[in-house]
């Protein structure tokens, strides 16, 4: 029974998400009650160590994905045991390690944020490394249910981590925004599963996979009206998750409303998690010749849906007064690029999947950098929101200015950071397959979005705050500038030398 | 003891440096002495007999020389990161420091006899799977765009630090990362390097603008910005066709200028990247209708950015025309040619003449007339012969110099006055005799006087245009208006002359104008040096850059005949020339030993 170690990604988060909870229920809060009231939540005031804990859970399942990638998957053949419930393969692991490190950048921010701005509750990390852990199930989920039971793990969390901050009448709405659009979506994703279980007769992936794959055939007799409204409704459910247009109406209010280390972990864990699913979902029970044809098949669907993406979010996002909404716009329209490699998944399969799963590794790090800038140049009542707050934040504080600079450069794909390599491998993957429109499309959107990239560089360096206007004072943390620090070793790292990432992602798919 | 006689016009150089100026400290003494030693170094390490004695001594070639000139900036530019920011003074001498060494650096380029062939190079795997190398080396072409940035830049950093006097930290980082990005963009033979060192000059420009600018600088940032940024973005799209064709093609992606110039596109395909990378370099040139974004650019830059933008970042567009653009895309290069020379006639040489001499202001004067000299630069390479492709590079070097001075010289009154206007000034001869002896030597060289150095540019440009077989029937008609654009350029260079220095001293308040002071002349000295040493002895310059134009020009007209007889038999495909034997050969990619993808499975084994 050699099954703990393969494992062990998912049993790390499960057991330390328990066992943080513990420890946080029974520690003694260490904040004063003010007079006439209680303290009853027991972590208030340990945000701090409590960070610092779950932020050590969730790098412990980022190194032990890796581990487990190097040791192989196909080294544990109790690994079979689990399918097709789950289905831990290269894909899943590397998935795995995106989301952990996702994970832990927002803890480390949290412990900066949520002390700072006096919403210190203890129970946001446990729900963190909760989310974390349905997330990872999520992407290696290899039947219908088990997808639903990661999709509601992680969402649930979510919802609670969103709601934080009780008093703001904006986080209440962002929550309920949020658990209200995410509950329809998932009642679809749930209808949409009963009607391929309807059409098919199974729940898992690979199975469904084998029923698409023989419609047409004499013998079949999968109806293939009811298959394809599942899929329609599957895709829905799951572009919901990852807010793309014209399923993007409750990100900008959610991510603005929520506090920022939840941003955080919405814009890189949820939106790859939910893109790992994506891919799975398509490749195995969509992926035969016919449905991954050009003229049969989704392709053309999910390549509406990234021009679509892309150009609304990108022309939105021009337009924001507000960085962190700016930055919710951005999300959208990374969304779209990561569409493209999934479209180019197409005519090279290989490529396009080791293409997105490239691109989310490095949209975690420069997104989870560019909202940690945006957190450590805020503190206590004056909170860096809009491009005003930052004006001149190049002078003062260079050294905030610097990494916010790398992280924004690396999101607007410039060289020689890793947001650039992520991009250059999607587009070649589309170019290998043929898909050269839609590559001009994604290289002028790219366009569009440097410049509003560049707005926030030079607000921070070209632009004095008017005399009286509140400035925006950074805060000290030595949790945000550590997460800080590694994002950008690893923006600068994968975009010096991408071959490692490339390699693990190529091996994923080539049976490493 | 031989050796120290011979080295006699440095110390007196030296001396003559230290001795003459008066009222000056040890240390700024020391410093002047040292700047005309370097300029006498570099203009005696010019003449060739020396450069072949030396070569004869020792002909090996330090394979890291390029790559130290090109990583010493950018490495120094992330350790001025941890330097303080309070102490300006060791921030500007570490800056000039750095520049200084990178400029001696590159001065041992010239020791080198240049051939026809590649010198210098450098080859290093850098992501096999992907079919990218870190890839340099130098040719007669690319050797006098990195010593042209070596010497420009120390100089513009010199002449910024006069008049710039906040945030020295920022300005000292942006000049040392843009001066080693350009340097890798003039070197990198790789598209893949070459397309990283062509974004990282995006960032520390705009800085330089968006910083230190004037009232519009912000616009002006976004413009130079996106401008350039929406060229390179098609680019982007170009070259990965061309990688994705050679993979096709050869079994393996390669990323490497030398191999992808062998492969002849589809005919479509050929023309559309053709027009990618036309206007990813057309944009930087910039070549009418694409230069919009420059006056605004020059206008709201300071002085040390527009020497920096006009003398060198201009020349990359121009540059990688002839490398990359008649490199690779002979056949479409030459159908487009007669009708891209229509528009450097029209639009640059004379449109942007009418338009510079109708500028109240200056420096957009200057900016125009950089649009009117480009014109002529890109004349020449479209007429694609031997003079033409030869007079164009001399007249890149000499468009650097002349408009750096230029730019320097109208940075001194800005300084004094705060404004660039005509109007405002008037007589100026009478308070400053010194300025206007030198801006009326460096007007002589911009507008191409015989004797300096703008005259031997123009000349050959124009001669090569008069008999170029690529430009067909209308070749006589462009020389002719590109010789009429030369007087366009006298008549509006000598009115703004005139108008600002001659005449009754008009306006009050220029009544007691210093004239240019120790840092002001230090700065144009060596400038002025080069105005004479250029025009009087082009031959230096034209013997190593001759062999490398004649084998790009032989190559390009090979390569186009290859292409029309491809697309004689079977225009839809695409097809790889064999490799060129001998020196060219060296360099190509060595095909892998396995597959892209089995070696990328190859290496992620190798974590396992």
């Amino acid at each position: 029974m050699n099954l703990l170690f393969p494992l062990s990604p998912l049993l790390v988060t499960g057991f330390g998400a328990l066992l943080l909870m513990l420890t946080e229920a029974f520690g003694t809060p260490r904040v004063r009650a003010a007079a006439g009231e209680e303290v009853v939540d027991a972590g208030a005031g340990r945000s701090g160590e409590l960070a610092l804990g779950a932020a050590v859970v969730l790098l412990a399942g980022a190194v032990l994905s890796v581990a487990v990638w190097l040791a192989g998957p196909a080294a544990s053949p109790e690994l079979k045991l689990l399918e097709p419930w789950l289905v831990f393969d290269g894909v899943a692991l590397f998935m795995s390690f995106v989301l952990c490190l996702g994970g832990a950048f927002t803890a480390l921010l949290a412990g900066g944020y949520l002390p700072e701005h006096q919403i210190d509750r203890g129970e946001f990390f446990p729900l963190l490394i909760l989310a974390t852990l349905g997330a990872q199930v999520l992407s290696a989920s290899g039947d219908l249910l088990m997808l639903f039971v990661g999709l509601e793990t992680m969402s649930l969390a979510v919802y609670a981590m969103i709601g934080l901050r009780r008093g703001s009448a904006r986080a209440v709405e962002a929550a309920l925004k949020y658990f209200l659009l995410g509950s329809f979506a998932a009642a679809l994703m749930l209808f949409g599963g009963a009607l391929l279980y309807g059409a098919t007769g199974h729940t898992d992936l690979r199975g469904i996979g084998q029923a698409v794959a023989s419609i047409g055939q004499p013998e079949s007799t999968v109806n293939a009206g009811l298959v394809l409204l599942g899929l329609t409704l599957n895709l829905v459910g799951l572009a919901f998750k990852v807010s793309a247009v014209p399923f993007h109406m409750w990100t900008p209010d959610a991510y603005e409303g929520a506090p920022t280390p939840t941003t955080t972990f919405m814009a890189v864990a949820v939106k790859t998690a939910a893109f790992a699913i994506l891919m799975r979902l398509l490749l195995t029970s969509f992926g035969d010749e016919r449905a991954m044809s050009w003229g049969a098949g989704w392709p053309p669907v999910l390549a509406l849906l990234a021009i679509v993406t892309m150009t609304v979010a990108n022309l939105i996002a021009g337009r924001q007064e507000s960085v962190k909404r700016m930055l919710a716009y951005s999300s959208i329209a990374h969304a779209g690029y990561v569409l493209i490699g999934l479209v180019a998944t197409m005519r090279s399969p290989i490529e396009g999947q080791a293409s997105v799963m490239v691109y989310l590794l490095t949209y975690t790090v420069s997104t989870a950098g560019a909202f940690g800038a945006l957190i450590l140049c805020g503190s206590r009542g004056a909170e860096a929101v809009s491009y005003d707050d930052l004006a001149g934040i190049g002078r003062r504080h260079p050294a905030a200015a610097l990494v916010f600079t790398l992280f924004l450069l690396s999101l607007a794909g410039m060289p020689p950071t890793a947001g650039f390599f992520g991009k250059l491998y999607i587009f070649r993957a589309a170019i290998d397959s043929e898909l050269y429109w839609l590559t001009v499309l994604g290289l002028l959107n790219s366009l569009v979005a440097a410049y509003y990239y560049l707005r926030v560089i030079v607000s921070m360096y070209f632009r004095e705050p008017a005399p009286g206007a509140p400035v925006a004072t950074p805060m000290r943390s030595g949790l945000v500038t550590g997460a800080l620090v590694l994002a950008a070793f690893l923006v600068l790292a994968i975009g010096l030398a991408p071959a490692t990432p490339l390699a693990m992602a190529l091996g994923s798919l080539t049976g490493g | 003891m031989t050796s120290l006689v011979q080295a006699w016009p440095y110390v007196a150089a030296f001396l003559v440096g230290a001795l003459i100026p008066r009222r000056q400290s040890r240390f700024e003494r020391f410093s002047l002495g040292l700047v005309a030693l370097l300029s006498v170094a570099f203009i005696s390490s010019l003449w060739p007999e020396k450069a072949v004695e030396a070569a004869a001594e020792a002909p090996s070639e330090w394979p890291h020389l390029l790559n130290f000139i090109v990583l010493l900036p950018i490495v120094g530019a992330v350790a001025l990161l941890f330097m303080p920011r309070q102490s300006p003074k060791l921030l500007r001498g570490v800056t000039l420091t750095i520049l200084a060494v990178d400029f001696i650096a590159s001065l041992l380029l010239l020791r080198t006899p240049m051939t026809d062939g590649w010198h210098f190079q450098y080859v290093r795997e850098w992501l096999p799977a992907f079919g990218i190398r870190y890839h340099v080396a130098v040719d007669g072409i690319s050797i006098w765009m990195v010593v042209l940035s070596t010497f420009i830049t120390p100089i513009a950093a010199y002449a910024s630090f006069g008049s710039i006097k906040k945030r020295t930290k920022d300005l000292c980082f942006s000049l040392l990362l843009l001066h080693g990005a350009m340097l890798g963009a003039f070197v990198s033979l790789d598209l893949f390097l070459f397309y990283v060192f062509w974004e990282l000059m995006l960032v520390p420009m705009v800085i330089l603008i968006g910083i230190w600018g004037g009232v519009e600088k912000i616009k002006a940032s976004y413009k130079f910005f996106l401008y350039t940024m929406a060229g390179s973005l098609l680019m982007l799209a170009a070259i990965l066709y061309m990688v994705w064709t050679h993979d096709q093609l050869e079994g393996y992606p390669s990323f490497d200028y030398l191999a992808l110039s062998r492969l002849v596109l589809p005919k479509t395909a050929a023309y559309l990247c053709f027009g990618a990378f036309a206007v990813a370099f057309l944009v930087k040139v910039p070549m009418f209708p694409l230069h919009t974004w420059l006056p605004d650019a020059h206008v709201q830059a300071p002085t040390g950015g527009s020497v920096i933008l006009a003398a060198v970042l201009l020349k990359l567009g121009t540059y990688a025309y002839i490398r990359f653009c008649m490199g690779m895309f002979a056949g479409p290069a030459y159908w487009a040619a007669a009708n891209l020379a229509g528009l450097a006639v029209g639009g640059g040489i004379l449109y942007a003449a009418l338009v510079a001499w109708k500028q109240p202001d200056i420096k957009k004067l200057i900016a125009y007339s950089s649009v009117a000299h480009l014109g002529f630069v890109m004349l020449g390479l479209f007429a694609g012969t031997q003079a033409g492709i030869a007079g164009g590079i001399l007249q890149m070097i000499n468009h650097g110099i002349s408009t750096a001075a230029l730019f320097i010289l109208v940075g001194v009154i800005y300084d004094r006055r705060h404004t660039r206007l005509v109007s405002e000034f008037g007589g100026l001869a009478k308070v400053m005799p010194i300025y206007t002896a030198c801006f009326v030597l460096v007007t002589m060289s911009s507008i191409g006087v015989p004797g300096t150095n703008g005259f031997v540019g123009e000349f050959m440009v124009i001669m090569g245009t008069f008999t170029s077989p690529v430009l067909g029937s209308h070749a006589k008609l462009q020389g002719g208006l590109a010789a009429f654009g030369v007087i366009l350029a006298a008549v509006y260079m000598l009115s703004m002359v005139q108008r600002t220095f001659f005449g009754p001293l008009s306006n009050p308040k220029n009544q007691h104008l210093p004239d240019l002071n120790v840092r002001e002349t230090v700065a144009l000295a060596p400038l002025i040096a080069m105005i004479f040493v250029l025009g009087l002895f082009p031959n230096l310059f034209l013997e190593r850059i001759n062999p490398s134009v004649a084998g790009v020009q032989s190559r390009f007209m090979s390569s186009m005949a290859a292409f029309r007889s491809q697309h004689d038999q079977d225009p839809t495909r695409a097809v790889m020339l064999p490799r060129p034997s001998g020196k060219l050969g060296a360099g190509y990619p060595e095909d892998p030993k396995k597959p892209a993808e089995s070696a990328a499975t190859a290496s992620a084994e190798e974590i396992q």
